[in-house]
């Protein structure tokens, strides 16, 4: 029986590790090419009037197949040079261990009714400072943002 | 032979550079034969794996006489649900072969619908003389062949009427559409005479934004989202199959819902 | 050729059944090898149509486990073997009511004896010496698999065409909730097809016997209320 064991737990650890991997063929909401600014790739994906206050509790995935949730939109802010900033709690399991990082929304798109970081890997959200009320000003739920379109990936 | 919707330049090196593994994957998908997966494959007994395209032929022939099958289950009669207009999703989701910064947006002062086969009126239209036509307005849920869905809003002109002023024979069999991103699409004249099938100008109660279609895209309550081209420039009634851009890469023909 | 059933006493019920009968009969064996093979393509295709936009976040399925590279051939694997499934579903569905095999083969089920029969797994002490009796937790298993099998058929239905069969689509919570049931049901059956094919390499008789018919029916088996079928 043991052999046998072995062998389901590898095929289900290949099955998930998959799922880790998520290569997508035809992706989408892919990142901008080096040099260009955020806000220059967001003015090349068409950005749409959207209320802030549609934004607030949507998902945020990561642009591959496997559609991994990232996380939830908590807040939308401005800083001091007036830069809208997406906050959104990233990373640990089902809400627990998770922390709160801010976002630029140029390196967001919209996906149907979820969201999606184009700009960064998580890797490198990973590295995002925990986010800090100071110095922020939260965006009234009625103000409309513009933010740039991606096709689904597969 | 040059065709008349061929954009007229090529998209940045940038923007190519972004898509080499779509367009690298798109050709090996055109390529490859019957798309079997080998882990899968050894589970089938009696399946010759050295000739797939006899495989890949079967699966077509079986796909084409569930065409036959989805005709026969299409209720001319039967209305798709419709919904409240508080739950139409602003904006819509957008799809495409490509991704959305490759759109070609359409300049509506000079688009015309070229008018092709069984139409006895074939001057082109402007996009006033469409917005002159009565218009209806629905609020239906898209589902795309892909397995998402989202409920949406549009407004426009009933193909049927259109199509009764033109005076096309309504008895041919499709209806055909050609479009500004080189995508072509057919569809049957049942779902065509379809009260759900407009010509839309708007969505949401707006003029259509470029990514989803302005100045007028096909919307069906009846179909798949990828039987649904957007920004149309012409329209042709025959009785000669003509296929689509999706099932050349051998997706079903009709495509019911 | 069955002989008719002798009146009930309070105490046994009497199958009686024709001399020389096997436990799996052709018509079964056929139809149950053409369900398998068609079970793997439709769970295997229906992972690649999965992948296309994913029932649950972060889970999809690599290329080695979905038949079909891309969509489009997952779909066309899809909509040709649910014919198979299908039709071949519908005649084992006939068969085993009009024969009786469900009935002599899956009924009655007692919760005690499901109870008891686990206990005895858990001690490992699954007896398969005679494959013609089937144990609770068999009986339970099969009349499950075949419900999932059903659902999935349904809920494929209101998936495919969720407008024409709208009232259906309305019936099971709308159009992503039959997604997920259909979704549920797949694993129900792959949780089965698991167990099954562990078991049926564990005790190969069972397997020889889908292949052959297995041992002959005794001429009558005598079944008493209350105790183990």
């Amino acid at each position: 029986m043991r052999p046998r064991f072995a062998v389901t737990t590898a095929c289900l650890a290949l099955l998930f590790g998959q799922a880790a991997q998520a290569q997508s063929p035809t992706p989408g909401g892919m990142p901008p090419p080096p040099g260009m600014s955020l806000a220059q790739s967001n003015a090349m994906r068409f950005p749409q009037p959207i209320r802030v206050g549609q934004l607030l509790g949507r998902v945020v995935l990561q642009p591959v197949e496997s559609q991994t949730v990232l996380g939830h939109i908590r807040g939308v802010v401005r800083d001091n040079q007036g830069q809208v900033l997406v906050v959104m709690n990233f990373g640990g399991f089902l809400g627990f261990g998770s922390r709160l990082i801010a976002v630029p929304l140029d390196a967001m798109v919209l996906l149907g009714e979820a969201t999606e970081v184009a700009a960064f890997t998580p890797q490198q959200l990973r590295r995002f400072a925990a986010f800090t009320p100071s110095g922020t000003t939260p965006v009234p739920a009625e103000t409309v943002v513009k933010v740039g379109l991606a096709k689904p990936s597969h | 032979m040059r065709s008349r919707v061929r954009p007229n330049d090529f998209s940045s090196a940038g923007a190519f550079e972004l898509h080499r593994p779509l367009i690298k994957s798109l050709e090996r998908r055109g390529l490859l034969r019957a798309g079997l997966s080998l882990g899968a494959l050894t589970l089938l007994t009696g399946c010759d794996v050295k000739r797939p395209e006899a495989v890949e032929a079967a699966l077509l022939a079986i796909s084409r006489m569930n065409d036959g099958v989805q005709a026969l289950l299409f209720d001319p009669n039967h209305l798709a649900p419709t919904y409240p207009e508080a739950m139409i999703l602003r904006p819509p989701k957008f799809n495409a072969y490509y991704d959305v910064m490759d759109v070609k947006p359409v300049d509506g002062s000079t688009w015309r619908l070229e008018l092709a086969g069984l139409i006895a009126e074939k001057r082109p239209w402007t996009l006033p003389d469409l917005q002159a036509m009565p218009q209806r307005s629905m609020v239906i849920r898209h589902v795309c062949v892909e397995g998402w869905d989202y409920i949406g809003g549009w407004t426009g002109v009933p193909l049927r009427s259109f199509l009764e002023r033109v005076g096309a024979d309504l008895s041919a069999k499709y209806v055909a559409f050609k479009t500004a991103d080189d995508y072509p699409s057919s569809i049957d004249m049942a779902t065509a005479l379809h009260p759900q099938t407009l010509l839309a100008l708007q969505y949401g109660g707006d003029t259509l934004a470029d990514p989803f279609g302005y100045p007028v895209r096909l919307r069906m309550a009846t179909k798949l989202g990828y039987k649904n081209p957007k920004w149309v420039t012409a329209i042709e009634v025959t009785n000669t199959y003509p296929g689509g851009y999706w099932e050349k890469l051998g997706f079903p023909w009709f495509g019911g819902i | 050729m069955k002989s008719p059933a002798s009146p009930k006493s309070e105490h046994a019920a009497v199958n009686r059944v024709a001399h020389g009968r096997r436990l799996h009969p052709w018509p079964v064996r056929i139809m149950h090898w053409i369900n398998a093979a068609t079970m793997l393509v439709m769970i295997t295709s229906g992972w690649g149509i999965y992948d296309d936009d994913v029932v649950i976040r972060g889970l999809h399925f690599g290329q080695a486990w979905r038949l079909g590279d891309w969509a489009a051939w997952s779909l066309n694997w899809h909509f040709a073997g649910m014919w198979f499934l299908t039709l071949n579903g519908i005649a084992y569905l006939t068969y085993g009511f009009l024969t009786g095999r469900f009935r002599e083969r899956l009924l009655p089920i007692r919760l005690t004896d499901i109870l008891h029969t686990i206990a005895e797994t858990l001690r490992l002490q699954i007896a398969h010496e005679d494959l013609t009796v089937y144990n609770a937790v068999q009986k339970s298993l099969y009349i499950l698999v075949i419900v999932a099998g059903a659902s999935q058929v349904v809920t494929g239905l209101a998936i495919w065409k969720p407008v024409q069969f709208s009232g259906l689509v309305s019936l099971l919570g709308g159009f992503q909730a039959a997604r997920l049931i259909h979704f549920a049901g797949m694993t129900v059956i792959v949780g089965f097809l698991i167990v099954h094919v562990a078991l049926a390499v564990l005790v190969p008789q069972t397997l020889w016997a889908m292949l052959s018919g297995g041992p002959r029916l005794p001429r009558a088996s005598v079944r008493r209320m209350g105790s183990e079928p």
